[in-house]
């Protein structure tokens, strides 16, 4: 047996960082792949200017090389853009904004035309969007053309038309006729101010600057929180531009937040918790199924790494250690090499600052007590991983809860980075178990005698083939065992019972330290099993998520006899019929025919016909011998002509049944019969007249 | 008051255009699809599944569950031709849907998708529970399979399933077979053994169990092994289609766009099997396969080409049916080699397969019973997967008439001769 388990495996295993919801990393390659799949333009250009630029900016971002070649298509439409007069505002920002990202070279000229329209617009602009697209498009001219004089002299006019719209609550509406106020909007106008900060000639007053500071703190105050520390900015309102999602409007806000910092240069002293909860809402996004999605992610997921290098959790990995030794004593010692990796990274998957990981605590997975340890991990500059070289002694098998702790080297750090304090990952540690003294017997009930007793191999093949009565019982034991030799108790021990009819009986096998056991008394279970007596298919299932060898393993049949079933016995339970032989077509069916009346032989019916017509021939041959006279036939013309009519009329009636029998049906048969019948009647009276009126002259000559 | 009038008729004008471009008998593939979302960020999580019904010509209208504006009819017209119901912790839907709208929009012959979850709400349930599926009710439950597990780095409960266990049927699932597993994570149901319209589409391995995977188990559980049903698809009598899946996650672009190793197996797949698995049974349930409809059922005696009023007994007659199926664009030929038809009078005298020229035709011939009355061209074509097919015609039976029983019968010649002889004598 210990040769069998010689194979040590322990795997350590994370789970999530918050025990409760899926690990969330950083952005990774996924999100690379995912980025040139949904940004792939079509026939070398995107559709729009705006389409442009978020590629761009995504790639930017991501690192990713350019790996479509647009730069020619796309330059050669920011020219057009700049140049025609007729583009909207929005289109001569996108246009600069994709200047900004591929350096084009530009006519100098059509800009000093684009500067003319944005600060026209802006003298002129009365709702948000007009503000946002005209103070971002200055900004983009001065960061891109250092000769264009963009200054604003009435910057502190603008900054307090734009603070206007906005409302107590921190939100901003998109037009003074507009009274919705969202948070779409106050990123939108925080990004405007903070355009109109950089761009004012004599700065802005400090007390501006502060109320603006104390906004975007309120803004933050109407933050929407998941219960695992999950903060964003929800939208309610259905505006003109659409349904903005949290995820655009989350993104809106911190690309606003991001842009003041920029421009005032001071620390906005945010919340850190909320700032964790905001990337990890972006992560928590996964990968984006959309392009303008995975945009607005990974654009503020950059944002949010300028406002404040947001540290990302402990990534883990899972790191496999596999041995050969016999000898249990050294498996404790083995267990030193393993080895929990910790990679602590950024958002954007960039390397973090100098800091040590500690291991606080060690919880045992459902329980509250904890080992409280400080070890320091061991960094690893090559990996950038941070080891756990050695585990615990009191470690085995098991699932446990790891606390951990970032500690920056440089105090300094922890203004600029969030960590985002303990963190809490659930760690499985899983090995081979050892099964032992595994048996099944079938025991006498009275006596408790063995009445057979047969060894099982576990895992391995077992066909045991039992019998047993409703006074018998069936005792199922093995023993379970870390390969440290501690007691085991796996999720799963379950043993099943199937009849030849399909119905299934599960029973939990039960432990006491190492030892499981389930004794099976038939005679309390009769009732249980339908009194269905037959064959039982006994199958074991023993597993757990940290036992590697888990296993689903048939044992053999009991031949149950049970006895027969009282009438008021409950049935069986129906079983699912299967869905394969529900259907299909049934089997024909063929009529069959009445079998028609025995006939007797063609031959037979002939030659009787012949002797039927022996005793015709026999009279015409009679006649023709004999000599027919046709004495008395009249002789007079008119009784004659009465005689042989009448005669005719038999002979027509003669034809008149052949026809019926060839051809004719009764009823055209019974009406010329009719007729037939009266003419006979008429020349047959006339005709017998006529030999009475004759045989009476005779009689009285 | 006019203008009013006008102006309602201009208003519901195009309404009307739109309901008549809906779900019909000679396009039943469905156009205008509700999603019924919890959150918003579904809609980017599980944007391939979404683009894929888009692609497809699906017009999706997306809603927050409890959207107060929430309708499934207006004027006593349905907007929607089918639901997606991905909202799993939904307590109460807003505006006029509820469960029993809802089951009535199923009921009057349209679609639903239907994904639970873990801690799906007891408004999810009790609609799955009308559907003929019961979801394990321990809201803590999962399917957790220790020897059927995806290899993960993330999940240590066993409860990420790579599960092969697929129906075999080529109309519910497509023609490629699924190659790769499905990872699913959820909770498992199981079916009503006494339903004959659920169907289990992907099941549980023999070695899984649904339980709280966070607490020891003081009881066996109620839902075991190969009996629990992951996904399961409905079929109702009015061909509604159903799909209910114990999970929402199967659908997410996370889990299409996945790779998955079984515990136990050293071959790694790419790319698991979801994307192809949900995108081609959202096919089956969009009835863009497997919907089925007879036309031009013709019967005549075998020489003619007229349908008779009437049969006389032992007549010979040729029966045949054209059956197409529906592709999603057009109607092909449906080629099969079991089509039944039979000749029914209280029970069926004849039951014969039809012959079939491989173009959608199915023909017959057969000779009437020597049983008149009033009989049934039947055709009741159930198939696993395919609309239900049940054609029947009434046609009346006659016996012979008196002209028309055997006229020279060779053993009544005797008799024929005789009274022939007797009256030739007669004559005589």
């Amino acid at each position: 047996m210990a040769r069998d388990l010689g194979i040590l495996i322990i795997a350590v295993l994370v789970l999530a960082a918050t025990c409760e919801s899926a690990v969330l990393s950083p952005v990774s390659e996924s999100h690379r792949s995912a980025a040139l799949e949904l940004f792939s333009p079509a026939d070398g250009s995107y559709g729009s200017l705006e389409e442009t630029y978020e590629a761009l900016k995504t790639f930017k971002v991501l690192g990713i090389e350019k790996k479509h070649d647009i730069r020619t298509s796309s330059c050669a439409s920011v020219a057009d853009t700049l140049k025609s007069t007729s583009s909207a505002l929005k289109d001569f920002v996108d246009a600069l904004r994709v200047n900004s990202i591929l350096k084009c070279e530009l006519n100098s000229e059509a800009v000093r035309g684009t500067q003319s329209r944005f600060k026209d617009s802006l003298n002129g602009a009365n709702s948000l969007i007009d503000f946002y697209y005209s103070i971002g498009g200055l900004v983009l001219l001065k960061e891109q053309m250092s000769e264009v004089d963009v200054n604003l002299g009435d910057a502190d006019r603008i900054f307090r038309s734009i603070k206007a719209l906005g409302q107590s609550d921190g939100r901003w509406r998109l037009s003074s006729n507009n009274p919705e106020s969202s948070n779409n909007a106050a990123g939108i106008a925080l990004e405007a101010l903070a355009g109109v900060i950089s761009l004012a000639t004599p700065q802005i007053g400090n007390s501006l600057i502060t109320t603006l500071k104390n906004d975007i703190l309120k803004l933050f105050d109407g933050i929407e929180r998941y219960d695992d520390g999950t903060y964003y900015f929800d939208e309610k309102h259905v505006g003109a531009r659409g349904h903005q999602s949290p995820l655009s409007s989350s993104a809106s806000v911190v690309r606003g937040i991001a842009a003041v910092a920029a421009a005032t240069s001071e620390t906005l002293n945010l919340p850190g918790e909320k700032i964790l909860g905001l990337a990890k809402f972006f992560l928590g996004v996964g990968v984006p199924g959309s392009a303008q999605d995975l945009y607005h992610q990974i654009d503020a997921l950059s944002y949010l790494e300028n406002i404040r290098q947001v540290l990302w959790k402990l990534t883990f990995f899972r790191a496999l250690y596999n041995k050969a030794h016999p000898d249990l004593k050294i498996y404790s010692s083995d267990l030193d090499f393993v080895a929990a990796l910790v990679r602590v990274s950024t958002v954007l998957g960039s390397p973090a600052p100098t800091l040590s990981v500690r291991l606080m605590q060690i919880f045992v997975s459902g329980s509250k007590d904890a080992s409280v340890i400080d070890q320091e991990l061991k960094f690893d500059a090559v990996s950038g991983m941070h080891v756990l070289e050695t585990l615990p002694k009191n470690i085995d098998v098991g699932s446990y809860v790891f606390s951990f702790e970032v500690i920056f080297h440089n105090p300094e750090h922890k203004k600029t980075y969030v960590s985002g304090g303990r963190t809490r990952v659930l760690v499985h540690i899983t090995g081979v178990i050892k099964i032992d003294n595994a048996e099944i017997v079938i025991l006498d009930g009275d006596r408790g005698s063995v009445e057979t007793q047969k060894k099982l191999k576990l895992p391995g093949d077992n066909t045991v083939a039992l019998s047993a009565n409703h006074l018998q019982k069936l005792r199922l034991s093995f023993d379970l065992s870390t390969p440290f030799g501690n007691a085991f108790k796996p999720h799963q021990a379950f043993l099943k019972l199937r009849h030849e009819n399909g119905i299934d009986h599960i029973f939990l096998v039960g432990n006491s330290g190492k030892k499981f056991e389930i004794i099976l008394d038939f005679l309390g279970l009769v009732e249980k099993f339908f009194y269905l007596s037959g064959r039982y298919n006994i199958q074991l299932t023993v597993g757990d998520a940290d036992m590697e060898n888990s296993f689903l393993q048939p044992l053999g049949f009991v031949e149950l006899d049970l006895p027969d079933a009282p009438e008021k016995a409950t049935r069986p339970p129906p079983q699912a019929v299967d869905p394969y032989s529900r259907y299909g077509p049934k089997a024909e069916i063929t009529h069959i025919f009445r079998a028609p009346e025995k006939r007797p032989a063609k031959e037979l019916s002939l030659t009787f016909l012949g002797l039927i017509l022996v005793p015709f021939f026999g009279f015409l041959a009679g006649l023709v011998q004999l000599g027919a006279n046709l004495k008395s036939f009249p002789k007079s013309t008119v009784p004659s002509t009465f005689a042989i009519l009448f005669h005719l009329g038999i002979a027509a009636v003669l034809a008149l049944y052949a026809l019926f029998w060839l051809k004719l049906d009764l009823f055209t048969t019974l009406k010329a019969l009719g007729l037939l019948g009266m003419f006979l009647m008429f020349v047959g009276h006339k005709t017998l007249s006529h030999l009475a009126s004759t045989s009476s002259k005779l009689k009285s000559v | 008051m006019i203008k009013i009038s006008l102006c309602l008729f201009l208003v519901s004008v195009p309404f009307f255009a739109i309901i008549c471009s809906a779900f019909s008998e000679d396009r039943p593939t469905d156009r205008r699809v509700l999603v019924l979302l919890d959150d918003f960020a579904i809609k980017s999580s599980h944007s391939i599944f979404f683009k894929s019904l888009e692609t497809r010509g699906f017009d999706l209208d997306f809603k927050l569950a409890d959207d107060p504006k929430l309708a499934l009819q207006r004027y006593g017209q349905y907007l929607y031709d089918a639901v997606v119901l991905f909202a799993p912790t939904i307590d109460r839907f807003g505006g006029s849907v509820d469960a029993a709208s809802l089951l009535e929009f199923v009921d009057s012959g349209h679609d639903l998708i239907l994904a639970a979850d873990t801690s799906a709400s007891d408004l999810i349930r009790e609609i799955a529970v009308e559907c003929g599926v019961d979801f394990d009710e321990d809201p803590a439950a999962m399917v957790i399979d220790h020897t059927n597990h995806a290899v993960s780095e993330t999940e240590g409960h066993h409860t990420l399933i790579a599960s092969d266990d697929f129906i075999n049927s080529e109309v519910i699932l497509g023609s490629r077979k699924i190659e790769d597993p499905v990872l699913f994570k959820g909770i498992g149901h199981s079916i009503n053994p006494s339903s004959s319209l659920v169907t289990k589409v992907l099941s549980a391995s023999p070695a899984a169990y649904s339980a709280n995977p966070k607490s020891k188990l003081s009881s066996p559980p109620t839902l075991i092994g190969s009996a629990i049903s992951l996904v399961s698809v409905v079929q109702a009598r009015n061909n509604a289609r159903i799909l209910i899946s114990g999970s929402l996650t199967v659908f997410s672009d996370r889990f299409f766009r996945s790779g998955v190793q079984k515990a136990g197996s050293t071959t790694k797949h790419e790319k698991c099997g979801n994307e192809q698995f949900f995108v081609e049974l959202s096919k089956w349930v969009f009835h863009e396969r497997g919907h089925l409809k007879a036309v031009n059922v013709r019967h005549n005696k075998v020489g003619e080409t007229d349908e008779p009023s009437m049969y006389r007994i032992k007549d010979d007659l040729e029966y045949s049916v054209e059956v197409y199926e529906w592709s999603g664009s057009s109607w092909e030929p449906y080629v099969a080699g079991d089509m039944q038809v039979q000749f029914y009078m209280m029970s069926p005298y004849v039951l014969k397969t039809l012959s079939s020229n491989e173009k959608g035709l199915y023909y017959t011939s057969f000779k009437v019973p020597d049983v008149y009355g009033v009989f049934q061209f039947k055709v009741e074509y159930q198939r696993l997967g395919y609309t239900a097919l049940s054609l029947s015609k009434q046609i009346p039976v006659r016996p012979f008439r008196h002209n028309e029983y055997e006229r020279f019968i060779p053993a009544a010649l005797p008799y024929y001769g005789a009274s022939f002889s007797m009256h030739s004598f007669y004559v005589l």
